[in-house]
């Protein structure tokens, strides 16, 4: 099969949500000695930035975007360890998180889909996350961005906490932080000293991306 | 026009009569808790159907509401459906443990006792508000949809993904939630409540496309039937949207319920203004509520908050006028008030008392 063939596969299947054919492109990718970052960028990458685009324009829906994520991942399980470390280090790292007291994460996990789609080295830190994991993630991995979520309005206090933590430790200066969920606003992220915050993943992804 | 009772208003909003002035309802559920007994914790409150009713009534007493509607947390169906439902004392419930590890956990779903756990709390509690303030207000039981019900048993990122590889596992699974949704609106249908407010929450264009929606939800043997069973069991029905870019067409137009709350979302290109819903004829046969942001009861002044329910009673009652409309219009929050301890219980009567001012209905 080509490159032309196999890069068409791998997108293709992140756009049909066929985590089997992008396991299987990978593959080939790898057997046909494609490079990596190459089938990354413009196989799933390439896919998943197509989903986020009809995502966008209201053509295909949640369902279908998580499937596309999840087939991106299977596709990347297989290509990530094949790429050369120097490749990885040039990547920017950002972790994503659901701050403490709340477990929906749902949009942060789309969040991380989109981050990484855009090229970012993205740790899911996961959900319920105790502010000082957090913080003490972001400055042992010089992270480059952190991007909080929370869909419940007590928990949106753990947000602020990680930013005064990221002030407390000295590293704030060195880091993005954004936010988002349904009870923040960009008034909110201003009061709470956080840089950005977005009602949309994609968007999200371009700020960072601008900014980076 | 002299003063209207709360149900007089409510009646004449309903049936686009002639009203004293708009309607009005702060969707102020948990933290009502916090004039009971000096303030009691979530967990106290919606374990305990007195409490629970409790709060309702002296939040009654102390902010004058045109309705009491009585939503716990969307935790109730899926906790008593055995999934893990995390409690902390001064936070909504929520569940922290799914119970579908696989296409077939989908079957084994049954219909829970609803004379046993927060079902039997939510129904009893429910009566027992109703039982006091429906000669004052219009009164309304509150109930997840089934597709809510389980996203939150099955976790809303598994379920999304298995309607797209294992449709048909989805729908047993939605037959089984529809069941539990007819005991509870049975249930409902003897508490004494004039209404019964349905949380359909998936039905937005963030989530899911028409076609999707009315597979999974939309359709007559699940929302549509539920809402026909709602009427049989001498409710009307209301809905609550969650949610950003809301399926009114769906929801109002063909769901018909009598009142319809929107969500807050500005920042999200497409999602309708309160002039929007009112022109486009949202509101002609449907009482509208919304759509102040639930967050300025916790951050916003008093002085902000007035000024926000002012101007939103200024916009809704140009447009209603311009439609040739009544008091369709309930000035209430885009989500329930947040039960947070934060909360300032100032600013919710800042809303109720601002709308009494300048919600005046005077064409």
């Amino acid at each position: 099969m080509s490159k032309e063939a196999i890069l068409n596969k791998l997108s293709d299947a992140v756009v049909n949500g066929k985590p089997d054919l992008a396991k299987e492109g990978a593959n080939e990718a790898l057997t046909s000695k494609i490079d990596a970052l190459d089938a990354i960028n413009n196989g799933l990458v390439k896919g998943m930035s197509i989903v986020g685009d009809k995502y966008a324009a209201r053509q295909v829906y949640l369902p279908q975007v998580l499937m596309s994520a999840h087939t991106m991942y299977a596709g990347l399980d297989i290509l990530l360890p094949a790429i050369p470390k120097s490749a990885v280090a040039d990547m920017k790292r950002c972790a994503v998180a659901v701050v403490e007291g709340d477990v929906h994460d749902i949009g942060k996990n789309i969040v991380k889909t989109m981050l990484t789609a855009s090229g970012f080295d993205v740790t899911d830190l996961g959900k319920d996350v105790p502010t000082q994991t957090i913080v003490d993630f972001a400055k042992e991995k010089k992270l480059f961005a952190v991007a909080l979520s929370t869909l419940m309005t007590p928990t949106m206090d753990c947000m602020k906490a990680a930013v005064d933590g990221l002030v407390e430790s000295g590293y704030r200066k060195n880091v993005k932080v954004c936010i988002g969920g349904p009870p923040t606003s960009p008034e909110f992220a201003k009061e709470i000293g956080a840089d950005h915050r977005d009602a949309d993943a994609k968007d999200c992804a371009s700020w960072l991306k601008e900014v980076a | 026009m002299a003063e209207m009772t709360h149900i007089e208003r409510v009646m004449a909003a309903l049936t686009n009569a002639p009203a004293d002035r708009l309607t009005t309802y702060p969707i102020a559920c948990g933290v009502n808790r916090k004039l009971v007994n000096g303030g009691i914790t979530y967990r106290e409150w919606c374990h305990d159907p007195k409490l629970f009713a409790q709060a309702f009534i002296e939040g009654q007493k102390a902010f004058d509401y045109d309705f009491a509607i009585g939503l716990m947390d969307l935790s109730v169906m899926a906790g008593d459906l055995g999934a893990g439902v995390r409690m902390d004392e001064q936070n909504t419930p929520f569940v922290d443990r799914h119970i579908v590890n696989s296409p077939e956990d989908y079957e084994k779903f049954e219909v829970p006792d609803i004379k046993k756990g927060r079902s039997a709390v939510l129904l009893e509690g429910t009566k027992l508000y109703a039982d006091k303030l429906k000669t004052e207000v219009i009164t309304a039981g509150f109930l997840e949809g089934p597709l809510l019900a389980l996203s939150q048993s099955a976790g809303a990122e598994r379920m999304f993904m298995d309607m797209f590889t294992n449709p048909s596992a989805v729908h047993k699974a939605l037959e089984t939630m529809t069941a539990y949704d007819v005991e509870m609106v049975k249930g409902f249908g003897k508490t004494g409540v004039a209404g019964l407010c349905w949380d359909y929450l998936w039905a937005n264009y963030s989530c899911l496309g028409d076609d999707q929606y009315e597979e999974f939800e939309g359709c007559k043997k699940y929302a549509v039937g539920l809402n026909e069973l709602t009427t049989k069991e001498g409710m009307a029905v209301a809905i609550h949207s969650c949610a950003d870019l809301p399926h009114l067409d769906t929801q109002i137009f063909k769901f018909k319920p009598a009142i319809y709350s929107m969500a807050y979302y500005p920042l999200i290109p497409g999602s309708p203004s309160a002039t929007e819903v009112i022109e486009k004829g949202y509101a002609d046969n449907c009482l509208i509520g919304g759509q102040i942001d639930p967050q300025l009861f916790i951050r916003g002044s008093v002085e902000k908050i007035t000024q926000v329910t002012k101007d939103l009673c200024q916009e809704v009652k140009t447009a209603l006028c311009k439609k040739g409309l009544q008091g369709k219009y309930c000035i209430a929050s885009g989500c329930e008030v947040p039960p947070d301890v934060h909360t300032k219980m100032e600013n919710i009567k800042a809303v109720v008392d601002t709308t009494k001012q300048y919600g005046k209905i005077d064409w």
